[in-house]
């Protein structure tokens, strides 16, 4: 048995997560709302289900490959979206999440990504796999969290100009964004940079060896530092922190995918 | 200057150009020679050499970069201490804001009354919420300072010590970290210098998965003091053997070339097939009056630039031998042996003699790859990167919460409730916290009530 209809499940689902998250904008808001947030749990229950059967069947941590590493992604943001709806109510926000795990499930599905199981390279049998990979991209989830409802700030800034009801709305993509950084940014330095580093040091004998992937991680985590200190620290607000939250997540992005497929380095399994 | 080097905008500033020039270090290939950059990137490399782009993360410009923003975080750390010190202190004259919501108005006259009233319930219940609370009697005046989660306002100061131990453990690294390669075969043992003991390789395996990947390698050694085992491990990738301050790591695996065994065909007229084994430099005795000189050994053949036989890389593509033929130190004959490629061997053209060699077989031992590193940063990062998550919650995960009341017969009283985080939801922690005072006129009635239903 293989993952491949469990992940095709989960899939579908989430469209229609998606799908009925945006009708609850349009028809009765309460009842969609409902029907959107069960589809959700069950998505993730079923994609869930489709980790733990790739893990028992490669006998790996499920995140060694490309086609891994997004699944689990998308498995990632998945949970985070769930916390975020129960704890803060992401109201608006909620449909266009989806649209991004949509996106990074249909890269999943894609015949892109090889999905065969190759064993492990000796340099990746280590339990820092585990701790290194999981960890770093649970931190991008919430990253990636913060730059969805950074894009839908900016979006919203033309319409919301006098409108009071709008303008909430806006504010609280804003506060949704620092939020997940404010959560994503510890989670970050915690497993790409400090795992990484100890891990680097276990295998390649240096805990830093401006491997471009290493120098992209921490490009990445300077942008959300420039994020908070201009926030926490000089006040900003809105556009101008939605811009850097938006750049520091493309910068992630090409530290996941573009180290990989544009700069040779050390990491060049994922 | 202090002020200049303490202020934000330096820090936004430096912050964008390390930034920008981690991109281009990425961007442009590091570590190569001058003349690469003048062949692939001829505009630029003027501009990449005399910058020191070529190994940026070592150049004056990079260093000075990441100096100056190492003073930034310490000058402002040191600026903001004290201020925080003093916070926690309670010694801050607490100037009531003007203008002051109707909210706050209410929570400031509701708390002042509490604690003029019972200061001792204020207290039990503000303890039994965490908080710490100092009350203070000067005369006539009355202080009450209650803080909650006092870490939480020292989270950047935390981050940024971290940032600093990070760097100086870097730099400590960069200067005094000694890295020695070893090479060794089964069976060799090597000095450390400066070290009173040595390293010995037992056995090196490599084991492969069934579809022929490799799996592991693993070199068993051991140290050796004075000619004694002191300690037997096996090194493989991520479990390196640690001892006497030194680190072991398995990097690399290889073949010694110049230990090569090679054997060789010879077919000599009417004569019967001879074989021979022998390592390069070796001699051997042919029939009539011959000798026969191993002189090189060469792994992937090919010619370099100039014409003249090298290896193209370490691993066994074109191998090929050297032979020199001599009778009585008069040398007949010299020409390369190719494994791949016999019908190259000119010795079989050569007239006058009669001789065919080829070579058929070559063994190389095997050696593994072993790196010996002592890295006295290592500690200090480690440090470094325990403070930087830890503070990095301490941050975002700690609240700093503080009130104060200050009552003066004649005054109005002072009030002030601060919290790090989301004020709002903390002047709704105080209302809540205003329920449940015990003698407070509308909570006892709802008690009563609460008891005779």
């Amino acid at each position: 048995m293989n993952e491949f209809p469990l992940l095709l499940i989960s899939f579908i689902i989430y469209i229609l997560v998606m799908l009925s998250g945006f009708a609850s904008s349009f028809g009765s808001k309460a009842k969609w709302s409902r029907i959107s947030y069960s589809l959700a749990l069950a998505g993730f229950i079923v994609q869930s289900a489709g980790l733990l059967v790739r893990t028992i069947a490669s006998g790996h941590a499920p995140f060694t490959n490309m086609y891994e590493s997004i699944n689990f992604l998308s498995w990632s943001c998945v949970l985070v979206i769930i916390i975020f709806q129960r704890r803060f109510r992401l109201e608006k926000a909620w449909p266009y999440l989806w649209l991004l795990i949509v996106a990074l499930m249909a890269l999943v599905s894609s015949p892109l990504l090889p999905k065969n199981v190759t064993p492990l390279v000796p340099a990746l049998q280590s339990y820092w796999l585990w701790l290194h990979v999981s960890v770093t991209l649970l931190g991008e989830a919430f990253l990636a969290v913060a730059f969805v409802a950074s894009i839908l700030y900016l979006a919203a800034g033309r319409s919301s100009a006098g409108n009071s009801e709008a303008q909430k709305k806006q504010d609280n993509y804003d506060l949704i964004a620092y939020r997940a950084v404010a959560a994503g940014f510890p989670l970050f330095t915690l497993g790409a940079l400090v795992f990484g580093m100890i891990w680097a040091s276990q295998a390649w004998g240096r805990y830093w060896s401006w491997d471009p992937k290493e120098v992209w991680s921490l490009i990445t985590w300077l942008f959300y530092a420039l994020y908070l200190h201009t926030r926490l620290v000089m006040g900003w607000k809105g556009k101008r922190s939605a811009l850097i939250a938006i750049i520091g997540f493309l910068a992630a992005l090409f530290t996941f995918f573009g180290v990989n497929y544009l700069l040779s380095g050390l990491h060049s399994y994922v | 200057m202090i002020r200049f080097l303490s202020s934000l905008k330096l820090t936004i500033s430096l912050l964008i150009l390390i930034i920008l020039l981690s991109v281009i270090g990425t961007l442009i290939p590091q570590g190569e020679d001058p003349g690469f950059y003048q062949n692939y990137f001829p505009r630029w490399a003027g501009i990449i050499l005399s910058l020191q782009l070529d190994h940026l993360y070592r150049s004056p410009l990079f260093l000075s970069l990441a100096f100056l923003f190492l003073l930034n975080i310490l000058f402002c750390s040191l600026r903001q201490l004290p201020v925080k010190l003093k916070q926690i202190r309670g010694t801050i004259e607490f100037i009531p804001s003007e203008v002051k919501p109707a909210a706050v108005r209410r929570l400031a006259s509701s708390f002042s009354d509490w604690f003029e009233a019972s200061p001792d319930s204020l207290l039990a219940e503000l303890r039994q919420r965490h908080y710490r609370v100092k009350i203070k009697e000067t005369g006539e005046k009355k202080t009450l300072l209650a803080q909650k989660e006092r870490v939480g306002l020292f989270g950047p100061e935390i981050v940024h010590l971290a940032i600093m131990v990070i760097i100086v453990g870097g730099l400590i690294s960069a200067l005094f970290s000694q890295r020695i390669e070893l090479a060794l075969t089964e069976g060799q043992t090597v000095d450390l210098p400066g070290k009173s003991f040595s390293l010995r390789l037992d056995r090196f395996t490599t084991d492969y998965y069934p579809d022929g990947s490799v799996k592991s390698w693993k070199s068993l050694v051991s140290i050796l003091e004075q000619g004694q085992v002191k300690k037997q491990k096996s090194v493989e990738v991520n479990h390196p053997l640690k001892y006497d301050g030194f680190n072991f790591f398995q990097m690399s695996y290889g073949f010694d070339w110049d230990q090569t065994k090679v054997e060789l065909e010879i077919k000599s007229g009417k004569a019967a097939v001879r074989h021979l084994t022998l390592k390069v430099g070796e001699k051997v005795q042919l029939d009539s009056g011959l000798t026969l000189n191993l002189l090189n050994f060469i792994p992937d053949f090919t010619l370099d630039r100039g014409g003249r036989p090298t290896s193209r890389s370490a691993e066994a593509n074109n191998p090929a031998a050297l032979v020199l033929v001599t009778r009585e130190e008069t040398p007949i004959y010299q020409g390369w042996l190719f494994y791949y490629h016999p019908e190259s061997n000119r010795i079989q053209r050569q007239p006058g003699l009669e001789m065919e060699i080829s070579l058929k077989k070559f063994e190389a031992p095997l050696f593994s790859g072993l790196e010996a590193a002592s890295d006295p940063g290592l500690n200090l990062v480690w440090l470094g990167c325990a403070l930087l998550f830890l503070g990095l919650l301490a941050c975002f995960y700690l609240n700093y919460r503080q009130i104060v009341i200050g009552l003066k017969p004649g005054d109005k009283p002072v009030f002030s409730a601060h919290s790090r985080h989301n004020q709002t939801t903390f002047y709704q922690e105080l209302e809540r916290l205003l329920e449940v005072r015990p003698d407070s006129a509308i909570n006892s009635d709802r008690k009563n009530e609460g008891k005779t239903k």
